[in-house]
């Protein structure tokens, strides 16, 4: 069975998610998986669906858009490609990396270079930057997936040396203890 | 996903409020070291205490850093040595503690305890060694930590033991005269000691326990204070019901921190997990003090009335909340009070708003006793004695763990300051209502019988 993957994105409002889904369904479509957040006044959706026998995507993406246009959104979609294997994934543990510091400029861009250097896949990641001196108004949260031959002490090292260049600080600890702390 | 909020959460319980695993304590049975030759048992206990605690210290920094939750304390428990090694004099016991302390300090641990002996029910030859040996012992040691059960709800409270505690005590304040009596910080006496503390002095490894095992004592007192001040000020009408409740979550989190980096040292070490002891345990900083509590839920100061009912509260709100994170519990579990070594409690005892009585009525409701108590230093060793058997008394008939630390600073008089430094802080000396008064009950010696409350087949 053919799959595809559809974002949609716009100004949030009432109504979107009812409006992807109706229009999908009436299309034959099955949602398999969908994910959606609001980052500020911003609405974005993904959905990953299994299409009807011998239908069109082209005419899928073009109901979704006559549906979902009036409500000034856009919407991409593109199928799955199968003959594209997954990147092969390493046994891994999973960590939690959070910052607080001032705004600026590449915070991401100096954090998330550091982790694809030793080749940890960022699985999450939320980031709020609020502007101001208060902390908790400027924070990132990456969840990352690190290779279990990583040698711990490096990678702490050089999270920390970037956090300290980009002004942040930083703290790097397995998920667990999150769990542990808050998960009955 | 993990909840952002969650996540913050934990990072200030870590970074303002002092969360950390207070000590991670590894057992070591000594009873395969037995000899009747001193030589002999100090080379045997060397090796094995080396071979099993060389990775102690290495070990607990790295899943401290994995976890971003800092191990403060790495010790080790022995097993009773009044016991191990019962052929020994009082000056072969000596040299035990010398080797005691020379090992503790080559392996990296903060303290070694276990230089201990269970008297409740009368003395073995080792007993009495060990016990003359004490004055000596502590004061040549810096690590080493002792600590003698006197009574036990099972076979009542040995006042022949409690006196001659009360003259060991006067005795090793005198050989350590020169630093304000520190060698008696380093002596509990106990009734109804466990047999797997992590805490010092207390901590030693008992009969029934296995050959190696890793005890955690948890830390905790700022991460409940901030989190009563938090709900205080978003509600100021919350009931001691909630307020409750609320401490009951916090202790919680804080046992399931304690768990989880206990399970993998021990994992790690190769050695069993054995216990968490849910103790909220002060230290001289401000921001990690029990005292600080009792402010934070509207009293003036610890000791003034309503102490007791609030320490009550305290106490179950954490042991039941961490009885439901751990798997086993273990030790004292309950809240410390330890003068010196919480700066609050200090300054309470300082302006006179907590006395040696209170302390005590409290030491009912909590899980330690009269701990790191400065007195003047002419108290009598009777009254000392005194003090102890009222403290044992509480133990035995409410069938709970009580404990006498006592300092009688010598040269020094009520008010005055006494010193010990690091974690066992600073402390204003208590007067002793009657401090001198008359020896003959203490005299009496014997053995007062267990109260009905033992028997319970």
């Amino acid at each position: 069975m053919e799959k595809a993957i559809i974002s949609v994105l716009g100004t949030d409002r009432p109504g979107i998610m009812a409006a992807i889904s109706r229009t999908l369904s009436d299309n034959g479509c099955n949602i398999e998986d969908v994910s959606q957040t609001i980052l500020q006044t911003e609405f974005a959706g993904v959905v990953i669906v299994s299409l009807p026998e011998a239908a069109a995507l082209d005419g899928i993406e073009a109901a979704l858009d006559r549906a979902l246009r009036p409500m000034g959104l856009s919407t991409f979609a593109r199928p799955l490609d199968k003959s594209v294997p997954p990147a092969p994934t390493a046994a891994s543990q999973p960590f939690i990396v959070t910052t607080m510091g001032a705004d600026r400029i590449g915070l991401i861009a100096g954090i998330s270079e550091v982790m694809a250097a030793f080749g940890a896949n960022i699985v999450n990641l939320k980031a709020i930057f609020r502007g101001g001196e208060d902390p908790r108004r400027n924070t990132m949260i990456y969840e990352v997936d690190v290779p279990v031959d990583t040698d711990p002490a490096a990678f702490r090292k050089a999270l920390h040396a970037r956090a300290e260049e980009l002004g942040l600080a930083l703290s790097l600890q397995h998920r667990n203890i999150f769990d542990a702390l808050h998960r009955i | 996903m993990i909840n952002d909020q969650d996540i913050l959460a934990t990072l200030e319980m870590l970074k303002v409020e002092h969360l950390d695993v207070r000590t991670v304590t590894l057992g070591i049975s000594l009873f395969d070291c037995a000899s009747d030759d001193p030589d002999r048992f100090m080379a045997r206990i060397r090796e094995k205490i080396s071979g099993l605690a060389a990775p102690l210290v290495q070990v607990c920094a790295e899943v401290g850093e994995k976890y971003g939750i800092p191990v403060v304390n790495k010790r080790i428990a022995v097993s009773p040595l009044a016991v191990a090694g019962a052929p020994f004099s009082a000056p072969g016991f000596v040299r035990i503690a010398e080797a005691l302390d020379r090992t503790a300090r080559e392996v990296g641990v903060d303290f070694i305890g276990g230089f201990s002996a269970l008297v409740e029910k009368g003395f073995s030859r080792g007993d009495r060694a060990l016990i003359e040996s004490l004055p000596e012992a502590l004061s040549l040691t810096e690590r080493l930590c002792a600590s003698v059960n006197v009574a036990s709800t099972r076979a009542g409270i040995n006042m022949d033991a409690v006196y001659l505690m009360g003259r060991t005590i006067k005795a090793a304040a005198a050989a350590s005269a020169g630093a304000d009596g520190i060698a008696c910080a380093k002596l509990c006496v106990f009734a109804n000691i466990p047999q797997d503390i992590p805490f010092m002095a207390g901590a030693y490894l008992g009969v029934g326990e296995p050959d190696a095992v890793i005890n955690i004592g948890v830390s905790g007192p700022g991460v409940v204070k901030r989190a009563i001040d938090r709900a205080r000020a978003v509600e100021p009408g919350l009931d001691l019901g909630r307020l409750s409740e609320l401490i009951k979550r916090t202790a919680f989190k804080v046992t399931r921190a304690g768990e989880l980096i206990g399970r993998e040292v021990a994992e790690r070490l190769g050695v069993p997990f054995g216990v968490v002891d849910l103790s909220l345990a002060p230290t001289p900083d401000v921001g990690d003090s029990v005292g600080e509590i009792f402010q934070s839920l509207g009293l003036q100061a610890i000791g003034v009335p309503g102490s007791t009912a609030l320490l009550a509260l305290l106490n179950d709100a954490v042991k039941k909340g961490g009885a439901f994170a751990s798997s086993y519990v273990g030790g004292l579990s309950g809240a410390f009070i330890p003068v010196s070594e919480d700066s609050n409690i200090a300054e309470a005892a300082r302006s006179g708003l907590l006395s040696l009585e209170k302390l005590e009525a409290m030491t009912s409701v909590c899980s330690v006793g009269l701990d790191m108590v400065a007195l003047p230093g002419d108290v009598s060793a009777e009254t000392l004695a005194a003090i102890i058997a009222d403290e044992m008394a509480i133990g035995v008939v409410n069938k709970k763990t009580t404990a006498a630390r006592l300092i009688p600073v010598p040269g020094k008089r009520a008010g005055e300051k006494a010193f010990f430094g690091g974690l066992l802080g600073e402390a204003t000396i208590m007067p002793v209502n009657g401090a001198n008064g008359d020896p003959t009950f203490i005299r009496l010696g014997g053995r007062i019988p267990a109260p009905t409350q033992s028997l319970v087949n």
